[in-house]
């Protein structure tokens, strides 16, 4: 286990920010941190990263309570992007190296190595006013693996950056996943959740509402989701012990079963009524269904 | 200790090297000079040359008297400069005043006025000064004087001139027409006024410190003391705000995130003072090895030896002292500004009681000289915010006990040292909620926080 959390509580006079929260994440794993804005993500970063210290709560991290020292081996990629606008490019990313306990000489062939890797060489001597917010943040990335931490966290990492860019950034963060780093990813984008999250933490008004692994979060939210193209069969659908909602897609719609209702019997029903049926897949619900699910219940 | 390291370097690199370094360390001492000197110079100018003055003497007898004291007064003037400007080159002042003594009586080019004497030559006096006039008009003359034949007793003689502005020419002339009568009253009385003159001349009271052997000599220290005050004045003046933007740089590039998850605020603080201090030692060597540089050259162009004046040891040691504590504790100030604000504008309009107190503090170096071991002279000079100018000021007027010298350090030193921890703290509360400045009250809040 690379990061644990274990009943992390965070409250800024009378307004709470995280409470009783605990989560793990895993060596080699991506570990996505769900919630809408202001639901505590970026307060449970900052207490990790240490910027601010929990009211209540442990953080442990390689085995061990959380120290300066530690915090060496966390690279950091927050949501504010900024750079030092009238320092050149290397200079500035050799200074974040130095930040990070990294010898300046060392450096210099990472900070080489990863300009290659994002496209980014033949900027090294520039100042950051010369560069596209896009490669700026890029830029910022590159800070953030520099010296190689074995946790690194991405509080939104793919917002604002061309389609090029996001797979650029995607590919170098599944590389690392594969390296054995522990990833964590902040996002309220659940499709890029869904891709690359192996598991997940879903935060609302400063708790968790849901974790575990994806696997198993989508499981426990079970099969009742069919994707049904039908043609005649108005009058099935309209029974509500059997259909709790419709969702109309151009050319399928998505049904959400009522509780205790089964698939088989809904495909009964259905031919029996003399519908045409083209397409009944049983699907598991989409990540951003269950977080929306999740967020409107809480 | 790398990461220290590498936030002194980060400023220090970026500042010399910027163009903006390079245009104020040239432009630096040509304001300083255009404040200084220039003023000095236009002063001096005298863009009319000579004045014409012309005499018209009834008596008879004051024309002569008055010219050989305009030439008198204009030797003298010369022998003051050039005494002053070489005040230790003993020799080159007896030369002078030979020269002076070997000086021809005619008015020449280099006189303040052309004179000329008018006679009446029977004349109405209404005939005379209706010619003059006409002559002030066709701009022949600048201005003439009356002396009447009643003069000795009344004391009263008449100016005219195209210009009355010149107060200070007036008041020249009349000096110089009332020591020529004062001369000729004496004569009259069979007294020789060189005689008077020579007898009347002033004393000058040599300051010298009772115990000390011509160690720093009374004024020299006096002057030291207003120095150090000024020094420190003027380098906050210059680097205070710098040490501000050090400070907001991160705020308004959206970069303390970053910073505070690598580095802890206190490091950051100290980092960033000593960055921009070791920018301000870079300029000011610059400009002092240059000063130096052209002062041996123009004293060994001019012929004329170079002398340092001659300070105790012990006082320059105290002087680098109190400098930095003045420095560091002032600049500490503005790291606590540019903890609490979120742009330099806004720390700009927050940081001006900071420059009042050390004005402040300079006036009150005043009464702590007049009187160095009052009770008022050693509170003065223990408040830290005072302590740096009037402890050297008692240093150097009246050194107080060493124990007194130690602890003025002491608290000095050590209120900046709770003022950069005070910064350290304000900073990192007061930029997880930015956007705001932060309040006195908040200030206190997040610090127990």
């Amino acid at each position: 286990m690379t990061l644990t959390l274990e009943g992390v509580s965070k409250s800024f006079d009378e307004f709470t920010a995280v409470k009783d929260l605990s989560l793990q994440a895993r060596r080699g794993r991506i570990f996505g941190l769900l919630g809408p804005n202001g639901a505590g993500k970026t307060t449970t970063i900052r207490m990790i990263v240490g910027i601010t210290a929990p009211d209540a709560g442990r953080v442990e991290f390689l085995g061990r309570t959380m120290s300066p020292a530690l915090r060496d081996r966390i690279g950091y990629l927050p949501e504010e992007r900024g750079l030092y606008k009238k320092m050149k490019i290397g200079e500035q990313l050799r200074f974040f190296a130095e930040l990070k306990g990294m010898s300046g000489r060392a450096a210099d062939g990472e900070i080489d190595r990863w300009l290659e890797r994002m496209k980014l060489a033949e900027w090294k001597l520039k100042r950051t006013d010369e560069l596209s917010k896009g490669m700026q943040q890029k830029v910022q990335f590159i800070a953030a693996v520099l010296h190689d931490p074995d946790l690194l966290i991405l509080d939104e990492p793919f917002s604002g950056l061309d389609p090029m860019s996001v797979e650029t950034l995607k590919a170098a963060v599944i590389e690392l996943q594969v390296a054995g780093k522990t990833i964590i990813l902040s996002t309220h984008l659940m499709e890029q959740a869904e891709k690359l999250c192996a598991d997940i933490c879903l935060i609302n008004h400063a708790r968790k509402v849901l974790g575990g692994s994806l696997r198993e979060v989508k499981q426990s939210y079970g099969r009742n989701t069919i994707a049904l193209r039908v043609e005649g069969a108005n009058g099935v659908l309209a029974d509500t012990t059997l259909i709790a909602g419709i969702k109309q897609h151009s050319d399928y719609a998505e049904v959400q079963l009522a509780d205790g209702a089964d698939a088989q019997e809904l495909l009964r029903r259905l031919v029996s009524a003399g519908a045409h049926v083209s397409r009944f897949e049983q699907v598991e619900p989409s990540l951003n269904d269950i977080f929306i699910e999740r967020v409107s219940a809480t | 200790m790398t990461k220290l390291l590498a936030i002194i370097k980060r400023e220090y690199v970026q500042r010399v090297r910027s163009r903006m370094f390079l245009v104020a360390t040239i432009l630096g001492p040509l304001v300083m000079f255009s404040f200084t000197v220039v003023p000095a110079l236009i002063f001096q100018i005298n863009a009319g040359g000579a004045q014409r003055v012309a005499i018209v003497d009834e008596t008879g007898r004051l024309y002569e008297r008055v010219r050989e004291v305009i030439l008198r007064a204009e030797d003298e003037d010369k022998a003051d400069d050039e005494q002053s400007s070489v005040r230790t080159n003993e020799e080159m002042r007896n030369g002078n005043l030979k020269a002076s003594a070997r000086r021809p009586s005619s008015v020449d080019d280099e006189s303040a006025y052309i004179l000329e004497q008018v006679a009446p030559a029977g004349r109405a006096l209404e005939d005379v000064k209706r010619e003059l006039n006409e002559r002030v008009r066709r701009n022949e003359l600048d201005a003439y004087i009356i002396l009447p034949r009643d003069i000795l007793e009344t004391g009263k003689a008449e100016y005219y001139a195209r210009n009355l502005g010149d107060e200070d020419a007036v008041r020249r002339l009349q000096d110089r027409v009332s020591e020529a009568v004062s001369d000729e009253r004496l004569a009259a009385r069979g007294i020789d006024p060189q005689l008077v003159r020579a007898s009347s001349q002033r004393i000058e009271l040599t300051p010298q410190k009772a115990g000390a052997a011509g160690a720093a000599g009374g004024r020299g220290g006096f002057g030291l003391a207003f120095g150090i005050g000024f020094l420190i004045y003027l380098t906050i003046l210059l680097y205070g705000q710098v040490v501000l933007g050090a400070v907001v740089e991160e705020k308004a590039t959206r970069l303390t995130e970053m910073l505070f998850s690598s580095v802890d605020t206190f490091k950051l603080m100290i980092g960033k003072l000593l960055g921009v201090s070791l920018v301000a030692l870079t300029q000011f060597s610059i400009w002092a090895l240059a000063f130096l540089l052209l002062t041996l050259y123009g004293a060994s162009a001019t012929g004329s030896s170079f002398h340092l004046p001659r300070i105790a040891p012990s006082v320059v040691a105290y002087a680098c002292l109190f400098f930095m504590l003045g420095y560091f504790l002032y600049a500490t100030i503005y790291l606590l500004v540019g903890a609490m604000v979120t742009t330099t504008q806004e720390g700009g309009q927050l940081s001006m009681p900071i420059v009042f107190m050390l004005v402040a503090s300079l006036w009150l170096a005043v009464p702590v000289i007049r009187s160095p071991t009052s009770s008022l002279a050693v509170w003065l000079s223990l408040i830290p915010f005072s302590a740096p100018i009037t402890m050297m000021a008692r240093i150097v007027t009246e050194p107080p006990p060493a124990w007194q010298i130690a602890l003025s350090l002491l608290i000095g030193f050590g209120t900046t040292a709770l003022l950069i921890w005070l910064a350290a703290r304000v900073y990192r509360v007061g930029m997880l909620m930015y956007g705001k400045r932060a309040s006195i009250p908040e200030m206190l809040r997040w610090v127990r926080q």
